[in-house]
């Protein structure tokens, strides 16, 4: 009978251990002397780079034998609701991915170390990186992050598809009027076979390029208007709900059904806008390996392919500060930019984007998305970006499924998108 | 520990009367029915009783995207809950869901007589298809029927155009999504449902049927007569919990609608097939606006008191306790 | 009679077709390329691609998620069935100051939707740092209002005599739970575990929310993970979903019997 007793006793106690452990958990603090052993957290969230994060990370512990580096893959459906609940415990990872839209909400909150001082102390030229993303991570005059890629969108195309329906490549003279002659001819419904998948969820690869390229704008310069009203902005976004009008796009719920960039790899759809990151995963996939090349955006009003890139940046709580800076100066550095352009991202050090381009001469990278670079329009963002990017995709989703004008669903979003604007 | 002195106060307030060694024996088992409750009771209150009172608080209060000290805002949330038209819609949803979801009680129940006929066979093997999606994930399911649902690569749609039917997206298409929706909440459920109905028929006594058979009444009068009214109590229990459950549906919009916020959003039927519970999940953990997702919170509580009193009241009318 | 009794196996014989049908249809597409997959009209014929089964184990950490959903059920399942028969042989025998009041407290838990209680405990979890834990999917399991309510029902129907004849043998009343009142009540606590293991395993909306680290997560949000704004291929989305369902498809089978008990018991006792 005693050993019962003991052994309910034994379990309680362990509860309230486990209890009283965890509660001074969280105390270990920062220990300052440079030759300590320190094990940094880095969360990313493209399982296609973790190889190379990996390797950059083995290459970094080899400088710094004291520091290793976790690296800890979030899929990109949850990694913003981690990376928020994290910050909000006090528990961000030391070192992480940032994106434009996410930014400026957590450096002006205060989840983000500045980086300012440490950069001019360690003399980084931050003229080493393309001028589009020094300014995309400003804020206020201050800098929260070294660049680590960039990317560009370009035309991805089935080379098959076009050589059975007779049409030529795409190149740089296309315009808006070649890409939808040739819509037509790729279109063959008969064999559930169209152009392009006017993607609605994916704004960066499909409607802020062609705004952009119609001379339109999403967001006012000083972040405080939107820019939807504007007929230029409208016309860019008709694009898209043209091309689902005329039949040249499956329909938005076919989209939602099945995803664009499925369809494309099923040889259902026989373009695809896609940004640069896309050499990964369709040098991976066994349909699209042998059957896709890119070629520039065709050109509107005027060329335009909207760039955007990461940032590694630093925890403000982190327990270790300069360890944490080390790694991110080391990934903003030659040396991992060179590593990195291998794994299918350009890396953001200049002098190291031809390298990327090299590595798959037959996918045309060079001309499609390096060579587009001064036509590069920066993406929109804002102090909240991603209250705003709720209401394009709630606006336009009527638009996109034929059930609202466009112009009528763009001018709401433009009243939605101010009132957001306001409360920044 | 503050246990063992909240005991030994009661103790003696029980023990008062008259100090035997009965009322010894009597401490003795007082402490001992503490102790036992007590892993138990101090889980509840940390976990559970304690959390409602906490989200009752954060209901009146705001934080910022990273949290720090809640701020005092007074009925705010509820003002702006109220105005929100996205949480009129959820609700409606919800409703609608729930009602209809209702439907798959008389089909277990008609599937529970049958499978209850006595000298039938093959009820073990009936009895284990009808409950494999119990058993299966509720994301799993949501999964499978995603892909039957297809509109342009989906079976149901391809077995409907042989016969000459052009299916719908159905669950992209705001017209049929929720009952998509309903279709699978009904399949996933049935078996438990019958499962539970199977033992309450086989506790209606034989004798009810064999005095029906001779007075002449076939099977489907039987069924009438006497199970559905003997069965009743069940057939409310069953109600019950199945209102509650709808009210709290979240799995299958989750995963129907697309994951993300952003593909959930993109799809022409999110309007139509978002739940309070989903609402509450953006709100509390993707936006990170907890004090208004207490309020939303706060919204379903009241919605699952107020349904579950009617169902309470409305059983007088029809159901029969033997 | 005979007709009526082919009618019932051809209504039965449908409706369990429209349970099994689904899986089936899961399973060939789940062998078959993405490109064959989307053909029109579709064939029956699979491609026997066992890779993307394989691609699974590729795409998400299987076998770690498989083994935190375990051990989560486990620990949950086990938790449960002490810690409320425990309670339950309490209320139902023991009598002590406060007994209904506190027995109506716990009932009070019953009546409260899940929703009410997830933002604190999410906050109580993120402060002691369990965010992205096994502990944070076990621990605010352990607690059950409706275990300790469904077992003090099974307790109240079962004869006094025996832990009365323990208790005259100066027994005291956690030996006489242990030896005396578990082993009686073996078909009320399997019942209590098979439940509260169908319930973990479903459990979807508490690990999605505690642990967003793929290699902390439960099968359901991983699985969940898999699809998205970039990825609805369907040949790995259902190879996914039948090996997240396979096991516990594969202990219903052998567990039928209690499984379809436990279930019934709390349709009559509940």
């Amino acid at each position: 009978m005693a050993w019962i007793g003991r052994r309910a006793g034994a379990l309680l106690g362990v509860a309230a251990l486990m209890m009283a452990t965890a509660a001074c958990g969280g105390g270990d603090t920062g220990n300052d002397d440079p030759n300590a052993k320190v094990t940094l957290s880095y969360a990313v969230w493209d399982k296609n780079q973790v190889p190379a994060m990996q390797q950059l990370a083995t290459a970094f512990t080899a400088e710094n034998p004291n520091i290793t580096i976790d690296v800890q893959l979030t899929p990109w459906e949850t990694y913003w609701t981690k990376m928020k609940a994290a910050a909000t415990g006090g528990a961000a990872p030391d070192v992480f991915w940032m994106n434009g839209p996410n930014y400026q909400l957590y450096a002006t909150n205060g989840v983000l170390a500045p980086l300012d001082e440490k950069i001019a102390a360690d003399k980084v030229d931050l003229s080493s990186y393309p001028q589009a993303l020094i300014d995309l991570y400003t804020v206020e005059g201050k800098h929260y992050g070294l660049p680590k890629d960039f990317d560009t969108v370009g035309l991805w195309y089935n080379k098959e598809l076009f050589d059975a329906a007779g049409v030529g490549y795409p190149d740089a003279t296309w315009t808006w009027d070649t890409f939808k002659q040739a819509a037509a001819k790729l279109t063959d419904k008969s064999k559930g076979q169209y152009a392009i998948g006017a993607n609605l969820s994916s704004a960066q690869e499909y409607q802020y390029n062609t705004i952009f390229q119609a001379g339109g704008s999403v967001i006012s310069a000083d972040g405080k208007k939107a820019g939807y009203a504007d007929p230029a902005t409208i016309e860019g976004l008709k694009f898209w709900t043209d091309l689902i009008k005329d039949g040249y796009s499956p329909d938005l719920k076919t989209m939602t059904d099945t995803v664009p960039l499925n369809l494309f790899e099923s040889g259902k759809t026989a373009m695809y806008y896609g940004g640069s990151w896309n050499v990964a995963e369709f040098t991976a996939n066994e349909y699209t390996k042998t059957r896709v090349a890119a070629a520039p955006l065709p050109k509107g009003v005027k060329s335009a392919t909207v760039i955007h890139g990461l940032v590694n940046v630093v925890s403000a709580k982190s327990a270790h500060p300069d360890a944490a800076w080390k790694f991110v100066k080391f990934l903003g550095g030659r040396t991992a930019a060179e590593q990195l352009g291998k794994s299918g991202v350009i890396p953001a050090y200049n002098g190291t984007q031809a390298g990327w381009a090299a590595a798959h001469p037959e996918l045309n990278l060079q001309a499609a998305f390096l060579d587009q670079v001064p036509n590069a329009v920066a993406y929109p963002i804002s102090r909240n970006t991603a209250a705003w990017q709720e209401l394009e995709t709630t606006y336009l989703t009527p638009a996109w499924n034929q059930q609202k004008d466009v112009a009528a669903a763009a001018t709401e979003l433009a009243k939605a998108m101010d009132e957001s604007l306001a409360k920044e | 520990m503050s246990v063992s002195s909240q005991e030994a106060g009661a103790a003696v307030k029980a023990a008062a009367p008259a100090r035997t060694s009965k009322s010894k024996g009597r401490r003795a088992e007082a402490a001992w029915g503490y102790a036992l409750v007590a892993p138990t009771g101090i889980g509840l209150l940390v976990f559970y009783l304690w959390p409602v009172l906490q989200t009752a608080y954060l209901s009146f209060t705001k934080t910022g995207p990273f949290g720090g000290a809640a701020e005092w805002i007074g009925l705010e949330n509820y003002r702006e809950m109220f105005s929100d038209p996205e949480v009129g819609t959820a609700l409606l949803n919800t409703v609608e869901y729930t009602v209809l979801g209702l439907v798959g009680v008389p089909i277990a129940v008609v599937f529970a007589a049958l499978l209850s006929r006595p000298g039938l066979r093959g009820v073990a093997i009936y009895r284990t298809f009808f409950f494999l999606p119990v058993v299966t994930t509720p994301v799993a399911v949501a999964m499978i029927w995603k892909w039957l649902y297809n509109g342009d690569f989906g079976i149901i749609n391809y077995l409907l155009s042989l016969v000459g039917i052009e299916g719908p997206h159905w669950i992209a298409d705001p017209a049929t999504a929720l009952y998509a929706m309903v279709v699978v909440g009904i399949w996933m459920g049935l078996g438990y449902n019958l499962v539970i109905f199977i033992a309450g028929i086989q506790s209606i006594p034989k004798h009810y049927y064999e005095a029906a058979s001779l007075d002449g009444a076939g099977p489907i009068a039987q069924f009438f007569r006497i199970t559905v009214p003997l069965l009743s109590p069940t057939i409310f229990f069953i109600s019950v919990i199945s209102v509650i459950g709808s009210l709290q549906l979240f799995d299958l919009v989750y995963v129907l609608m697309g994951g993300s916020s952003q593909s959930s959003r993109a799809n022409p039927a999110f309007p139509s097939t978002e739940t309070i519970v989903y609402l509450f999940y953006a709100k509390a953990f993707q936006t990170n606006d907890k004090g208004y997702g207490a309020a939303i919170a706060m919204l379903l509580l009241v919605i699952i008191v107020v349904l579950t009193a009617v169902q309470f009241r409305l059983q007088k009318k029809w159901v029969t306790y033997a | 009679m005979r007709r009526s009794r082919v009618l019932v196996h051809v209504l039965l014989a449908l409706g369990a077709l429209g349970m099994v049908a689904p899986f089936i249809w899961q399973f060939l597409t789940s062998l078959k390329t993405l490109h064959h997959a989307t053909q029109v009209p579709p064939t029956l014929a699979p491609d026997w691609r066992w890779q993307n089964y394989a691609q699974i184990f590729d795409l998400i950490p299987f076998g770690q998620q498989f083994l935190n959903t375990v051990l989560m059920t486990g620990a949950r399942a086990i938790g449960q069935v002490l810690f409320c028969s425990m309670a339950a042989y309490a209320f139902a025998r023991l009598r002590f100051p406060g007994r209904t009041f506190i027995f109506g407290i716990f009932l009070s838990v019953l009546m409260v939707p899940p929703q009410l209680f997830i933002i604190p405990q999410y906050e109580i979890i993120a402060r002691l740092g369990w965010l992205n834990s096994l502990p944070a999917l076990i621990v605010p399991g352990l607690f059950s209002a409706f275990g300790t309510f469904l077992l003090r029902q099974f307790f109240l129907g079962l004869p006094v005599e025996l832990d009365e004849a323990a208790r005259l043998d100066g027994a005291n009343p956690l030996r006489i739970w242990w030896s005396i009142m578990l082993p009686l009540a073996r078909p009320g606590l399997v019942a209590l575990g098979i439940l509260t293991t169908i319930w973990s395993w479903n459990d979807f909306f508490w690990p999605l929310v505690v642990n967003n680290d793929p290699e902390k997560m439960t099968l359901s949000a991983g699985l969940a993970s898999l699809q998205g704004q970039f990825m609805t291929d369907y040949p790995v989305l259902m190879a996914g979903s039948l090996l997240a369902s396979l096991p516990v498809i594969a202990v219903f089978v052998v567990m039928q019997r209690q499984f379809v008990q436990g279930i019934a018991f709390t349709g009559t006792k509940g």
